[in-house]
């Protein structure tokens, strides 16, 4: 299940970053969630997962990469805090990301759909982990900085045919 | 500068509104983002969001309608895609509006606009072009 999960993930992160932000090289490697902990101040999102899968996916921006990513956005605005626009922003990023990977998945018979993105606390990942069968976890490298993607995912009965 | 020429698509009525909106969405989100106080500009970000958001149903409409007529595969679900965006739209004007103009509450809609409008347009959008494109229409 983990690498069913896996490469999806890669492959929508890869694919928004050419498109919305023209950055085609971004290499991965996978991250350990448990005890994961990050400081306060950056963007920390929850997609929630439901159907065949349920659970989420938390997606860590570091603040210098989302005012990285609004500025190239914007066509060269300057941003210098995390404000509304930037959170905002981000979500839908998350968002985008996150329902590519559905799709993707819906091919392999894999139904599931998303939540509007939520903004957490960062110590909720590691609460959170505990929960879930299925956590993998991956930092995105490039060269706008490191972006971490936490996959806390169960399975529902009758669907583990992955 | 909001516009790349990665996102035309080959189809010059499209191409010319996206070229439009992009430069109404700058616009909108130049004085958005612009350091003077809220009192003062927010007239004037009311202006641009209102001649944003117009041309945004203009283009949805005019999109749609180019797609019936090449008899685009996938109209149902860029139809549902723009319906969805338009409901965002008119749900988020309600509550600003209701809110007297709340700052945050704007800045956060123009977050979640731009992201989606590129991607949109960079993405779901260039698949009416290269549908176009083999259908040679
Ligand atoms: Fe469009
Ligand atoms: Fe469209």
């Amino acid at each position: 299940m983990e690498n069913v999960l896996y490469k999806p993930f890669f492959n929508a992160t890869r694919e928004v970053f050419q498109l919305m932000l023209d950055i085609s090289n971004i290499t991965d490697k996978p991250l350990c969630v448990d005890g994961v902990c990050y400081p306060a101040g950056n963007v920390d999102i929850a997609i929630r997962v439901i159907g065949d899968m349920e659970g989420m996916v938390v997606y860590h921006f570091p603040k210098e990469t989302s005012l990285k990513i609004v500025k190239i956005m914007s066509g060269g605005m300057e941003f210098n805090e995390v404000d509304e626009f930037v959170a905002s922003a981000m979500g839908e990023i998350a968002n985008i990301i996150s329902g590519n990977v559905m799709s993707a998945l819906s091919t392999q018979d894999i139904t599931c759909d998303i939540l509007p993105p939520e903004f957490i606390a960062p110590e909720t990942i590691a609460d959170a982990s505990a929960k879930y069968k299925f956590v993998s976890g991956m930092q995105i490298c490039s060269e706008i900085g490191d972006i971490d993607l936490n996959i806390l995912l169960n399975v529902k009965s009758g669907a583990e045919k992955a | 500068m909001l516009w790349k020429d990665k996102y035309n698509l080959g189809v010059e009525q499209i191409d010319a509104q996206h070229r439009e909106l992009f430069r109404r969405v700058s616009d909108f989100l130049e004085v958005l983002r612009s350091s003077s106080s809220w009192e003062e500009r927010v007239g004037k970000v009311n202006e641009t969001l209102s001649f944003m958001k117009d041309y945004v149903i203009t283009h949805f409409r005019d999109e749609e309608a180019y797609q019936i007529q090449i008899g685009y595969p996938e109209y149902d679900a860029h139809k549902q895609t723009h319906d969805d965006m338009v409901s965002y739209v008119a749900q988020f004007a309600a509550e600003y509006e209701q809110k007297g103009y709340d700052e945050k509450l704007i800045q956060q809609f123009a977050g979640k606009l731009l992201a989606w409008l590129i991607h949109h347009v960079a993405a779901d959008d260039q698949k009416i072009g290269a549908y176009a494109k083999k259908k040679g229409v």
